[in-house]
This record gives C-alpha cells, structure tokens and sequence, in this order.
C-alpha cells in the first residue's frame, strides 16, 4: 500500500506465533516520518502492527535480515529480499484496548506496519489509572511513559536483575519511592532488607532505619531480634547447639519448656497458655539462665556419687571471705567448682548428668559474652531478666517494623556477624510471615495492608542448593505469601546463583544489562513469554534500562527508567581511585596515620568509632 | 558407634567418635556405657595398654562422666 507511511511489508510465513514478513521494496530503511515523529524501521524489539479485519494483531520484532528468511526460500532468495521474524504477542479491536493472547492468526499477505506513538499508547497507555505507577518512560518513544501495576508487583512477586553498574540499585529506589508516594498510597508498608547499608540515603525522609550499632543521634534506631522469637531449630542453628544428638535435643526442649513455662506462670502473656504452649511459641525465657542451669547441670562437681546427687551436693569453691562463687547468670560467669578427686575423705565426684553437651554449654558462654551477638542475645528492651520477663512485649517490635510512621523500613544488616547472617535473615522473614499470617483476619495484617520484602543481594543468601534457613523462608513468600499479602521483591545481579524455584515464581522481572551468559540464560528460561528475542538485547542495554516483563505490565517493554534526584540515589557508588576532587584516590597527597584508631574501631566493631556506646 | 572387640577380661569391645568425644564400652556383663568428653589421646592409650581394665579404673572411669546405654 504505497502511500501509507507505516506501511512496512507484507505477511509471508506464520509458523505458531512467529510469523515472518517481507520488506516491501520501496520501505525505506532506516528512518520514517509520521505525524512529525521519526521511527527508526526494523529495530530489534520494536512493534509491528498487522491488521486483519477490525482487528490489530501486535507483535515484537525478534530478527531483521538474511538469517530471517524462512527455511524453504534460502536456496532462491539468500539475499533478494529484507525479512524480519516477528513475535506475536497480542490483539486490540481497531481503537479499543490492547489484550494480551492471539484469538486469530495472520494469513500470506497481511499487511505488517509500524507501530506509531499513537498505537503504543493504546497498549501501555492508562497512565491515570490509580494502580499505576509510572517508573520511566519507554526507551522507543520517550514521550509515553512505563507503567506497572503494583497490585501484581507487590503480591505476584518480582526480582530485579542486572550486572554491577547497570542501574539496579537506582531502579529499585526509584519504584520504592513511586510506590511509598505519600499522596498517592499512604500507608505502603515496604521492608527492606540491606545487607550493605546503601538505601537510606535514598530514602532518608521515608523510611526508617533499623541497624545493629545504631547512631541514635542521626535518627537511626537500634536492631533487635529477640531470641527468644524464634523457634527452636532457628535458634539451634543460631547457637553452638546446631547437629545434637536425639537425646541431648530432647533434654534441651525440656529445659527451654521448663523456662518458657516458669516466665507464662510469672506473666501471663494474651494468647498462650500452659497447655497449648510449645518449645517453638514466642514466649520469653532468659538464654544466660538457660546457659546457667546447663552449665551446673553438666559441668558441676558434688560431694555425693550419682544417684545421691542434688543442687545441695555442688562442690562450690568458697572465694576469701568464705563465700561460695555462684558465678553470675546475666554476666555470663560460671560458678566454680572443687576439681574431683580419685580418693580421700571429703571426695568430689563428676556430675552425672547423661547429657554430652559441655563442649556445647562452653560455647555458648563465649558466645553470649560476644558483644557482636548483643543484638540478638541481649536484645534492649526485650532482653528477658534471669526470672525470664522483658521490658516490652514483642507487639512493640512488630509495630515499630512493620506499623511505624513511615512506609519503609530499612533493616540494615551491615553489622550482623557473616555467619549467622543467612540464619537471621531467614528468621527476620518467617517473623514478619507469621505475624501476618495470623493477623490476615485484622486491619494491620497482610490481607488488608499488604507488605513488600525487598531483599537486596539475594544471590548471597538465597542461592540455589542451599538450605539455609533464608531460602526457606522466601520459598514459602513466593509460593504463598500472595494469599496473606505478601511480597517478594528480588535484587541479585547473580540470577544464575539464585535458587530457580523462587526466581520463576517471580511474576514480574526487571531485567537490567546482563553481560554473564549463564546469568542470561537463567532469567530467559524463567520467563513464560516467546521473548527470546527480546532478552538477547540484555547484554547491551544501557544503564537505567531495563526490560521489564510479566504480570505487571501488559506487554513487555524496554524502559528507560527514571533517574532519581541528586539526593534520592542509593549510596551504591564504588570508591574512586582517581578522585578529581582529591578528597579521596591515590592522588590525593597522603596523610599521617598510625593506625591506632583504626585498631580502635576493629576492637570496638564500629566503623564510626568506639565513643558510641554499643549496649 | 562401630566398637572394635579388644582382649580383655572386662571389657569386650570399644568404641571411639572423635567428633563427639565420645568413648563406647561394652562390658563382659553385657551393659554399655558412654563416656564424654574423652580425648583421642585417652582413647590411644586405652588401645595400646596391656590391660585395658586396670587402665579404665585408674584413668577413666571416675574422670568423665557417663551414661548406660
């Protein structure tokens, strides 16, 4: 149809839903004018428009050129004429709205055309609609802007993918800004967990920063994870406890029983009662007590033999004034005991406790005296007296994460000891699913309020083959946390170490530029949509751009996303080595150091220095 | 725990878990005892003595504690 200028070519092989179409001979190549704007023709991920009757079937350009020629014309036209292969991805009756799916296929000499501003902004159009958010703006046509929609960003699940320095960190701050907008949803509740500490500066006024170490002064608040919370394989995997035997377990779940049981009986606690309670309810008992009793349990010396063996048995040394040294339960001092003796009259005898714990009982001294596990072990306000009764109640925690003023928590993980980090963040998780799990019938639980898990770094915790604690948790968000108001946004620049099962429950993806071709192939292959086309783009995708695809957007689309002001950008940065302002860098002139406070703030743990008080 | 026979008029087999430290004993009265926090060195020379029973009474059988199987 010359005369058309959107005219491209016509329809001449449909194989499912990959059709190829020849360039008419007199389509330009390279730029076409409509309407004033100019449309570049052929490019790789662009759209094609084919109307067959009142209806206007759209697809996405996957291959231009000689490769394009179907199979059976290779022999007679290797280079006769210019082919592109077209990936159908959907239909619109002529002016109405863009569906996704095909009712009716192409035939031979259907027309092909271009795909003006106007028609892209029939498909990706809406932008008043109240659930979406814009986050950019196409990269083909800067004037139409990229929009999601949060309801299946937030429950469907998404994760955010690109290599180091494609934009990644800047992307995920600038939908959690779209999606915290005061105005527009103002009680968004969105918690992110940092393991390096970059977001708050880009949140500042949003959010609310939780870290172990807090600068209180600079408004962050203080970490705390309440052993006492978690349940009780959470909590073996925490302590020295993790791989016991059968017996000495079963000893230890009696013992924490007992302790759980005495702190009820002190102070009732809404909920839990004698009967109902189990070793895994989050009931408060005193850990230093628990570590106290098994350490005179197992590690006592007495004056009778076995059978005949009590508390009033213990061979307690006496100090100078002739006290006995019962040692201290919250300072983590043991008593002291007479060593045994083989014969004589007043002979001390080992304890004959059948549990093979000491190594263990031992273990867990040190690490209750580790100032870098007073997060968790002696938890401010939460931490349980010997008689096993916190200051505050878990309900103050949970509104403080989850319930506070601001739509975003950060909690940052930057200061919590590498080993026990997958543990943890895998405790953080299943805390916040059981409270909203359990709340999905009240205001503030997930059903009426829903909320967002960013977890920033998956690949460091969520890595496949692993079974940590981590994985499990945010299998169990992917997989179900859409029914309690759950989220789960993912951010990895390794997709190929994230685990596959939570990677292809993510209904959204946000592919930024991946160089690594297994990274590559992982994110192709968890996506539902004949796109591979599409995805061969990745590794030359500009910085901020991304591919986005699945439940979120109606079709897929290649979007320049929106940098975020000065102020509002994550503090991903890396070091400069040459600084042009020469505050930093190897070219700035050296300066005297003797070391001694970086020594200083490696003892104390605190990179701002060891004035700040730690407990 | 494997526990390997060993020539004794007390003891029938023994048995060692570095890991857990822990020392298996088979009596010839058929009972079975567990003691803990036994070096691997105890161990070797509980192997190498000429009478395992004298060995036992003088070195371990006071010194850590124990369970019956």
């Amino acid at each position: 149809m010359p005369g058309n200028p959107t005219y491209l070519g016509t329809v001449q092989d449909v194989q499912g839903a990959t059709i190829s179409v020849a360039l008419d001979k007199d389509t330009v190549s390279g730029l076409a004018f409509i309407d004033g704007h100019g449309y570049r023709i052929g490019q790789i991920g662009s759209f094609v428009r084919i109307s067959i009757g009142f209806i206007d079937l759209f697809g996405i350009v996957s291959q231009v050129g000689a490769g394009a020629v179907p199979e059976a014309l290779v022999k007679t036209e290797p280079y006769g004429y210019r082919w592109m292969k077209v990936q159908l991805i959907g239909e619109g009756p002529r002016g109405g709205e863009f569906k996704r799916g095909i009712s009716q296929y192409p035939t031979i000499g259907d027309e092909a055309h271009l795909v003006t501003e106007h028609d892209l902004a029939r498909i990706y159009g809406r932008p008043d609609a109240p659930n979406f958010v814009r986050i950019g703006s196409l990269a083909s046509a800067e004037s139409i802007p990229a929009l999601i929609d949060i309801d299946r960003l937030v429950t469907r699940h998404s994760a955010v993918v690109g290599t180091t320095g494609a934009g990644k960190s800047t992307t995920v701050a600038n939908l959690l800004l779209s999606l915290s907008d005061p105005g527009r949803y103002p009680s968004a509740r969105i918690i992110i967990l940092d393991i390096h500490g970059e977001y708050h500066s880009a949140m500042h006024d949003r959010a609310a920063l939780f870290r172990v170490n807090a600068d209180e002064g600079q408004g962050e608040k203080p970490l705390f994870v309440p052993y006492w919370a978690l349940s009780f394989d959470e909590l073996l995997r925490v302590t020295p406890f993790r791989g016991l035997g059968d017996a000495d377990r079963a000893a230890l779940v009696d013992k924490i029983k007992q302790l759980k049981l005495a702190s009820l009986q002190a102070q009732t606690r809404g909920g839990a009662t004698a009967d109902t309670m189990t070793v895994d309810t989050p009931i408060p008992f005193s850990i230093h007590r628990l570590w106290y009793e098994l350490h005179r349990f197992v590690c006592s010396t007495h004056t009778a033999q076995s059978a005949n063996q009590s508390e009033n048995t213990e061979a307690i040394e006496n100090d100078q004034n002739g006290q006995p040294i019962l040692g201290d339960i919250m300072g983590v001092t043991p008593p002291k005991y007479r060593p045994i003796t083989q014969s004589g009259q007043n002979r001390v005898y080992l304890s004959s406790a059948p549990l093979n714990i000491r190594r263990q009982i031992l273990a867990l001294e040190s690490l209750l005296r580790d100032t870098r596990y007073d997060f968790l072990f002696r938890p401010g306000p939460w931490c349980p007296n010997p008689e096993g009764t916190p200051e505050k109640d878990l309900n103050v925690l949970l509104r403080s994460w989850i319930g506070g003023d601001k739509p975003i928590t950060i909690l940052d993980l930057s200061g919590v000891p590498v080993s026990i980090l997958t543990d943890l963040i895998g405790v953080l998780i299943r805390l916040l699913f059981d409270a909203l799990f359990w709340a999905r019938q009240l205001p503030e639980g997930g059903r009426s309020r829903p909320l967002l898990f960013v977890l920033e770094e998956a690949h460091a915790y969520l890595n496949s083959g692993n079974e940590g604690s981590a994985s499990v948790a945010a299998r169990r968000i992917v997989k179900e946390g859409r029914k309690y108001g759950l989220g789960a946004m993912i951010v990895s620049q390794r997709p190929s170490e994230i685990d596959p099962t939570i990677l292809s429950q993510c209904g959204t993806i946000f592919a930024m530029r991946l160089a690594n071709a297994s990274d590559r192939s992982h994110v192709t292959g968890t996506v539902s949509d004949n796109l591979e086309g599409l995805f061969n783009m990745l590794p030359a995708l500009r910085t901020g751009e991304a591919i986005i695809v699945g439940e979120s957007v109606h079709l897929p689309l290649r979007a320049l996303v929106d940098a975020p002001a000065k102020n509002r950008r994550p503090d991903s940065h890396d070091p400069q080595v040459y600084d042009p302002s020469t505050r930093g860098g190897w070219n700035r002139p050296k300066q005297a150091e003797d070391y001694a406070r970086v020594l200083k703030n490696w003892r104390s743990e605190n990179p701002r220095g060891a004035n700040n008080p730690r407990r | 725990m494997d526990r390997i026979p060993v020539n004794s008029s007390t003891i029938v087999d023994i048995g060692y878990d570095a890991s857990l430290m822990t020392l298996e004993l088979g009596f010839k009265q058929g009972a079975v005892y567990q003691y803990f926090d036994v070096p691997d060195a105890v161990y070797q020379e509980l192997m190498r003595a000429d009478s395992k029973g004298t060995f036992f009474h003088a070195n371990i059988k006071n010194n850590y504690r124990y369970t019956k199987l």
